[in-house]
C-alpha cells in the first residue's frame, strides 16, 4: 500500500529510532557487563566490550566490603527512601485535597506562595542554616534530620497533581457524606483517600525513584560519617574520595546494585511515572 | 461545601478554615522553619564575614558584594562555563529530542516500546551516571581504546585533562541524562495536535519538511517556549552530574555555578574556615541573574511565538 517515498520514509524513521535507542542502551550495558570485568579490565581494558572471564567476584568484593559497607548503605537506603515516600505521599494528599475542596480563607495565598517556591533557587545558601535546626533537634549527622526536613517539604508537582486528581471526582460524593455527616477530613478519610490509588500511585513511584537516586543531599547530612549515608551517595562518596582508581570495581557492582530498585519499579510503573511527569509538567 | 461556610459566619475564622489550615500545617511549618528563615539567615549573612565561628562574625556591610564585583573572578567563570554548558548541550539536545518524539508518536511497531526505554536514563541516578561516563572516558578506557581500534585516534585522548574535552564528556553525559524527560514533554505537546490538521495537509499535497515547519511547528509552540525555558533553567542550574563527573576538574575549569556554590559554604563540599558569608553575598547575585535571565526569556519568546 505504502508509495516508495513513504516506505523510506519508514526505514528512516527506524534508522534513526535504532540509534537514538543505542545511545540510550549502550552506557548501561556497558555498566552491567563491566561489573563483571577483573578491577584491571574495567580501568585499562581496551576495546573488549565483554569481560575476558565474568566473574561475580565484584559483587562479593562489594558485599563484604568495610569501607563499602553495601550491605548497611542498601538498609540506609530503604530506611530514607521507606519514610520520604511515606510521609511525602500522605502529606501532598491531604494538601492536594484541601487545595481542591477546601474553601478556607489564605488559600489563595498559600497556593500561591506553595507554587512560587518552585523556582526559587538559593544555590545551597538555604543548606547551612536548615544543618543548624536540625543540630538544634539533635538529629545531626544521620538520615533522620533529613527525614525531618523531608517531612515538611513542600511537593508543588505533587500537591498539583493531586489537586487536580481530586477536582475531576464528581463533588455528589462530598455532599452525599456530608450530609450523612461526614467532617471535611472525614469525607477525605473515607470517601476521598480510596479513589486517590492510581494518582499515589505515580506519586508514590517519582518520589522513590527520587530518594533512592538523591546523593547531594544524604551526602551533606551523613558528611561525618558516610557510612551512614545512603548506598548511591556512599558511592559518589567512594567515588570523589579519591579511593577510585583501586575501587572501581566496587563502584560499578555497587551501580548495578543501587539502579536495580529503581529499573524493577520503572519496568512494572512506567505508565504511572510518565502520566505523573506529563500531568505535573506540562499541564501543571 | 457552602454549608461549612455558612454554618459558622460570625467569627472571623471559621472551622473549616482552621481545620483547612491545621491540614497543611506540615507545609505551612516547613515553609517558615525551612524556606523563609534559612532565605532570612543566607540574606543577612551576605553582609558579614562569617566562617562558621559565631565569634569571629564582623560586619562588612556591601564589601562582599564589592569582592564579588572587582576581585573574584571564580565567580565569574563559573557562571561562564554554566552558560557555556548550556549552549553547548541544548542545541543538540532539543532537536534530538523532537525528532525522537515526532518519530515515536507514529504508530509503527515498536515505537511504543520505545518510548519507555527513551526515558529510561532519566531513571537512573545522577551519581551514577557520572560513574559510568568517568569510566568510559577515562584514559585508558573503552572509548579511546574504541576510537584507537577504529583509526580515528592514533594515541588515547585525556579527555579530562582539558576544559573543551572534558566540557564535551559533560555535555554528552548530561544530554543522555536528560533528552528523554523532552522526548515525553514534545510527545504531549504533539498529541495535542488533532489529526484532522494533518489529513488536510496531505490533501493540500503538504510534503513532510513542510508539514512540519509549517504545521507542527507553529501549532507546538507554545509548548516549545515553555519546554526551551524549563531546559534553560534547568541546564544553568546543572551543578551534580559535573560534581559526579569531573568535580571542576582540570583545575576548577568545568567549575559551574552550582558546584561553585555548593563548594564555597555547603559542608561537606566547602573547606572548613570558608568565607559563608561571602558565599550567602554570591549566592543572592546569582538567583538576580539567573530570573534575570528567566524574565528576559519570557519576553523574547513571546515576541517569537507571536510571530507563528
Amino acid at each position: 500500500m505504502h508509495s516508495l517515498f513513504e516506505k523510506i520514509k519508514i526505514a528512516v524513521m527506524y534508522l534513526v529510532l535504532a540509534i537514538g535507542l543505542v545511545f540510550v542502551l549502550f552506557p548501561i550495558f556497558y555498566m552491567v557487563v563491566s561489573s563483571f570485568k577483573s578491577n584491571i579490565e574495567i580501568m585499562a581494558g581496551g576495546a573488549n566490550f565483554f569481560p575476558v572471564k565474568w566473574s561475580m567476584d565484584n559483587y562479593i568484593t562489594a558485599w563484604n566490603s568495610d569501607v563499602f559497607n553495601v550491605k548497611r548503605l542498601i538498609w540506609n537506603s530503604i530506611y530514607y527512601t521507606v519514610l520520604v515516600v511515606l510521609f511525602t505521599a500522605a502529606n501532598s494528599c491531604i494538601a492536594g485535597y484541601v487545595f481542591a475542596r477546601g474553601r478556607f480563607k489564605g488559600k489563595k495565598l498559600w497556593f500561591g506562595v506553595f507554587t512560587a517556591l518552585m523556582f526559587v533557587n538559593f544555590g545551597g545558601a538555604n543548606i547551612l542554616p536548615t544543618l543548624q535546626i536540625i543540630a538544634k533537634l539533635h538529629l545531626s549527622g544521620s538520615l533522620s534530620g533529613l527525614i525531618v526536613v523531608k517531612f515538611f517539604g513542600i511537593n508543588v508537582v505533587n500537591i498539583y497533581l493531586v489537586k487536580s486528581f481530586v477536582s475531576s471526582l464528581p463533588k455528589e460524593l462530598d455532599e452525599a457524606a456530608m450530609i450523612d455527616g461526614c467532617s471535611f477530613f472525614g469525607i477525605f478519610r473515607r470517601i476521598i483517600a480510596p479513589l486517590l490509588l492510581p494518582i499515589v500511585a505515580t506519586v508514590v513511584m517519582l518520589g522513590f525513584q527520587g530518594s533512592w537516586n538523591e546523593y547531594l543531599m544524604p551526602m551533606v547530612f551523613t558528611a561525618s560519617d558516610p557510612l551512614k549515608g545512603t548506598l548511591v551517595s556512599g558511592l559518589f562518596y567512594l567515588k570523589s574520595s579519591g579511593g577510585a582508581a583501586t575501587n572501581w570495581n566496587i563502584l560499578l557492582a555497587g551501580s548495578v546494585i543501587a539502579s536495580i530498585p529503581v529499573l524493577i519499579v520503572y519496568l512494572y510503573g512506567n505508565k504511572y511515572f510518565i502520566q505523573g511527569l506529563t500531568a505535573g509538567a506540562v499541564k501543571g | 461545601m457552602n454549608g461549612i461556610l455558612s454554618r459558622k459566619k460570625r467569627s472571623f475564622f471559621t472551622k473549616h478554615d482552621i481545620e483547612c489550615t491545621a491540614l497543611l500545617l506540615p507545609e505551612i511549618i516547613g515553609f517558615f522553619v525551612f524556606t523563609i528563615y534559612p532565605i532570612i539567615w543566607a540574606v543577612q549573612k551576605a553582609f558579614y564575614y562569617y566562617n562558621g565561628i559565631q565569634s569571629r562574625t564582623t560586619f562588612v556591610g556591601l564589601d562582599n558584594f564589592k569582592a564579588l564585583f572587582t576581585t573574584n573572578g571564580a565567580y565569574w567563570s563559573a557562571l561562564g562555563n554554566s552558560f557555556l554548558f548550556t549552549i553547548g548541550k541544548l542545541p543538540f539536545e532539543i532537536p534530538i529530542a523532537l525528532i525522537l518524539a515526532i518519530i515515536v508518536s507514529k504508530n509503527y511497531k515498536g515505537f511504543k516500546a520505545s518510548r519507555v526505554i527513551l526515558y529510561l536514563p532519566t531513571i537512573i541516578s545522577v551519581a551514577v551516571v557520572g560513574l559510568v561516563f568517568t569510566n568510559m572516558f577515562s584514559y585508558f578506557g573503552y572509548i579511546n581504546a574504541v576510537l584507537m581500534k577504529l583509526g580515528i585516534i592514533k594515541s588515547g585522548i585525556d579527555f579530562f585533562a582539558s576544559k573543551g574535552s572534558a566540557m564535551m564528556v559533560i555535555i554528552i553525559a548530561s544530554i543522555w541524562q536528560t533528552f528523554g524527560i523532552n522526548t515525553i514533554y514534545f510527545l504531549v505537546a504533539l498529541s495535542n495536535i488533532p489529526t484532522e490538521v494533518y489529513e488536510s495537509a496531505k490533501l493540500d499535497g503538504a510534503g513532510t519538511l513542510v508539514t512540519f515547519f509549517k504545521i507542527t511547528l507553529p501549532l507546538i509552540s507554545p509548548v516549545f517556549a515553555t519546554i526551551l525555558l524549563l531546559a534553560i533553567n534547568g541546564s544553568l542550574q546543572t551543578g551534580d552530574i559535573i560534581l559526579t563527573l569531573t568535580n571542576g576538574a582540570p583545575g576548577g575549569q568545568t567549575e559551574v555555578v552550582m558546584t561553585y556554590l555548593l563548594k564555597s559554604m555547603v559542608p561537606g563540599f566547602a573547606q572548613t574556615n570558608a568565607d559563608i558569608g561571602f558565599g550567602c553575598a554570591v549566592a543572592m547575585v546569582n538567583a538576580v541573574i539567573f530570573s534575570l535571565v528567566a524574565l528576559i526569556y519570557i519576553r523574547l519568546s513571546k515576541k517569537v511565538v507571536s510571530y507563528f
